[in-house]
């Protein structure tokens, strides 16, 4: 140990001079939140480096250079030097394994994003700032918030089966476990996840250009590959049978959502007559609002006003939105599509 | 603690100033185990939980501002980073390979006006899409699919014209003749859309709302001593959404639609008096705090012509022009409620 030590501590007596050196550099790489933030990794960026010769670029042409090069020989064929990922997964063994979704020579590669949506930019730039100067609940300094208790009920009762058994349910039929209700911060505010569109159509079960008609709505207004269901159970007084396809279903997300959540309230919900708003008693207390649209009203998306000779008329469907949020309670999923123009009406749902 | 950390904490402290910060910390720093011991006897102490119990006799006080933050949230989207637009068009030009081909019929009967108006512009275009430039996405060339250097199609403004006269034109060449008995289609007139640079913007006029309509705009008031400060009075007998209400409709007059955005503060700052002022009441005031509540600006404008709180000038400024007008101290406190954009 003492040997191990010996080279070290004649260092650190060599070098005791020269120590404070070091120290004056030290404060450099320790940041306070006052101080100026570190600089980036690099501070020189590709975009800033002068473009080639205004010559060469005029004579550059890329079609005829191939041309040049390929003058004479035979060309390859394409397999020799395309890559194309397995068609079949075949195990983390194999040894050709398909490259990441995010790849563009995967097959599962899909692009995107195309722009950033103006609903984004102005959730970002004002709407969630203002949302949590709503929300904003203050504690005093000293504050602990008191612990919850166990919301699960526990299995009581001499019943050796009772032991490590999981907690029960609440009492009561169709009764759920609401969601917690967490302090507001910055970094819970809430936000949308996706909107879905759904729309049944029971006379499908006869006519299947029903359903078509449907998926082509959907597609065309939601820009989504739709799904389509099955009844589940037979149902006789909505004339349900099982197994029969009777709706369909497009989930959006991201991009897709904004720009369909922007066309509904910018231009779809003006121009309809007479329109309440949304109905105030929708919400299902964990932050999703509901509401529908009748065929008249979905036939005023532009992607169809464009085109409504190509749909029969007495086909088209209505359907539901859902819009899935972030928020925990209904007030503040509310509070959200206010922001972003979703007017309410007639009694709250909280 | 294990008997080898013992040695080494010996060997630390008989080493003095020799050994390292980091490593000083280390060996001086409690082990979990101590440390989730400690706690647990923390817990019952903490578990009785006493309120914040006010001061007996404050001998010092602060006077208690309120404040107000008025704000214009921007108007239009923000301009985008020449490698956001050049990332955007790669998707769009990759999506124009990759996705279902364009269900023309669906869309066009054959053999009319809009069927032959559409296979002139393809032709021009080659592509469905009408911003992306001419490109093709299939065929022996459609390796050729990048941008070169000083192409516009990446640019906003460019795809922005490019839809405009897609709406605009029939894709007719100069001199081409329309087959008889063929219908004309109605355009739809429309109009331009308005420039995103206003006039305001050109002549730098900073008591001007239609200025920056990119950035959020934060309304500035030249109060009694010359300083920029946000609008602020003195609290008297109210709570402060009151005194941000009353302060807005007294200093910026009766001709400005605006909305108070919560009843909470969103920033503070404190002034300390350079001398301290002995009250009335015996208590010496040491400085002003002043609590600011957020408001948006709807419709209207300031007029401080008749304003009862003796604001002789106003400015409407993003962010970063905010900070080059007001106080050193002031801007540290105040940035960090500002947006960004």
């Amino acid at each position: 140990m003492a040997l191990r030590e010996l080279p070290f501590r004649t260092v650190a007596a060599l070098g005791r001079d020269v120590r404070p050196a070091v120290r004056v550099l030290h404060p450099l790489c320790r940041r306070n939140a006052s101080s100026e933030a570190a600089r980036e990794v690099e501070s020189a960026s590709s975009l800033e480096v002068p473009p080639p010769s205004e010559e060469l670029v005029r004579g550059y042409d890329p079609v005829a250079r191939s041309r040049l090069r390929r003058r004479g020989k035979k060309e390859l064929p394409p397999s020799r030097y395309q890559y194309r990922s397995p068609k079949y997964y075949r195990g983390p063994l194999h040894p050709h394994q398909p490259p990441p979704e995010s790849d563009p020579s995967s097959r599962l590669f899909q692009p995107g994003p195309f722009d950033l949506p103006r609903l984004e930019q102005t959730y970002q730039s004002t709407i969630a700032s203002d949302l949590l100067a709503l929300t904003y609940q203050h504690y005093p300094p000293g504050y602990r918030a008191p612990k919850n208790e166990q919301r699960l009920r526990e299995w009581t009762g001499a019943s050796p089966y009772y032991k490590n058994r999981p907690l029960r349910g609440p009492r009561g039929k169709g009764e759920v476990l609401r969601l917690l209700q967490e302090p507001r911060t910055f970094r819970n505010i809430p936000r949308i996840t996706r909107v879905v569109v759904h729309s049944m159509v029971p006379e499908a079960q006869e006519n299947s250009a029903n359903m078509h008609v449907a998926g082509m709505i959907l597609q065309a207004i939601t820009n989504v590959r739709v799904e389509s269901h099955r009844a589940r159970h037979n149902v006789v007084g909505w004339g349900l049978r099982q197994g029969r396809y009777v709706s369909v279903t497009s989930t959006m997300e991201r991009e897709d959502a904004q720009h369909f959540l922007a066309k509904l309230i910018d231009v779809v919900l003006p121009r309809i007559k007479e329109w309440k708003g949304v109905p105030g008693s929708s919400g299902d207390g964990h932050g999703n609002i509901h509401f529908g649209l009748t065929p008249d009203q979905l036939a005023l998306f532009p992607e169809i006003e464009v085109n409504y000779d190509a749909y029969p008329p007495k086909m088209i469907p209505g359907c539901h939105i859902s819009i899935i949020t972030d928020a925990t309670s209904n007030k503040d999923a509310r509070l959200l599509m206010q922001a972003i123009g979703l007017p309410f009406y007639g009694k709250l749902n909280d | 603690m294990n008997a080898g950390k013992q040695t080494t904490r010996q060997l630390a402290s008989r080493a003095g100033r020799s050994i390292c910060r980091s490593c000083r910390e280390y060996i001086s720093r409690n082990t979990y185990a101590t440390a989730a011991a400690a706690a647990v006897q923390a817990e019952d102490q903490v578990a009785q939980h006493i309120p914040p119990v006010a001061q007996a006799a404050p001998s010092t006080v602060y006077a208690v501002n309120a404040g107000v933050v008025l704000s214009r949230p921007p108007q239009i989207t923000r301009d985008l980073h020449p490698f956001e637009s050049a990332f955007f068009l790669y998707q769009r030009r990759l999506n124009e390979r990759l996705a279902l081909p364009f269900t023309r019929y669906f869309y066009f009967k054959k053999r009319t006006p809009a069927d032959l108006e559409w296979k002139r512009k393809m032709k021009q275009r080659l592509t469905p899409a009408r911003d992306i430039g001419r490109y093709k996405g299939y065929g022996d060339e459609a390796w050729n699919d990048e941008v070169l250097v000083g192409a516009k199609e990446s640019d906003f403004e460019w795809q922005v014209e490019r839809l405009l006269e897609d709406a605009g034109t029939d894709g007719k060449e100069v001199g081409e003749v329309e087959q008889k008995g063929m219908k004309k289609i109605e355009r739809e007139v429309f109009d331009k859309p308005t420039p995103r640079r206003t006039e305001a913007d050109e002549k730098n006029d900073t008591k001007s709302l239609n200025r920056a309509l990119q950035r959020t705009l934060y309304l500035l008031v030249k109060n009694k001593d010359g300083l920029w400060q946000f609008p602020e009075d003195r609290l008297n007998e109210e709570n402060l959404h009151g005194a941000a209400s009353r302060i807005l409709s007294q200093s910026g007059g009766p001709n400005m639609n605006t909305w108070l955005v919560g009843h909470i503060p969103i920033g503070q700052h404190q002034h300390n008096h350079t001398d301290t002022t002995k009250l009335p009441s015996g208590l010496t005031e040491h400085g002003v705090k002043t609590f600011f509540l957020k408001a948006r600006i709807m419709a209207g404008q300031v007029n401080l012509k008749e304003s009862k709180l003796g604001f002789q000038d106003f400015k409407w400024l993003a962010k970063d022009e905010l900070k080059k007008e007001v106080d050193g101290s002031y801007w540290t406190s105040v940035k960090n409620m500002l947006a960004e954009r």
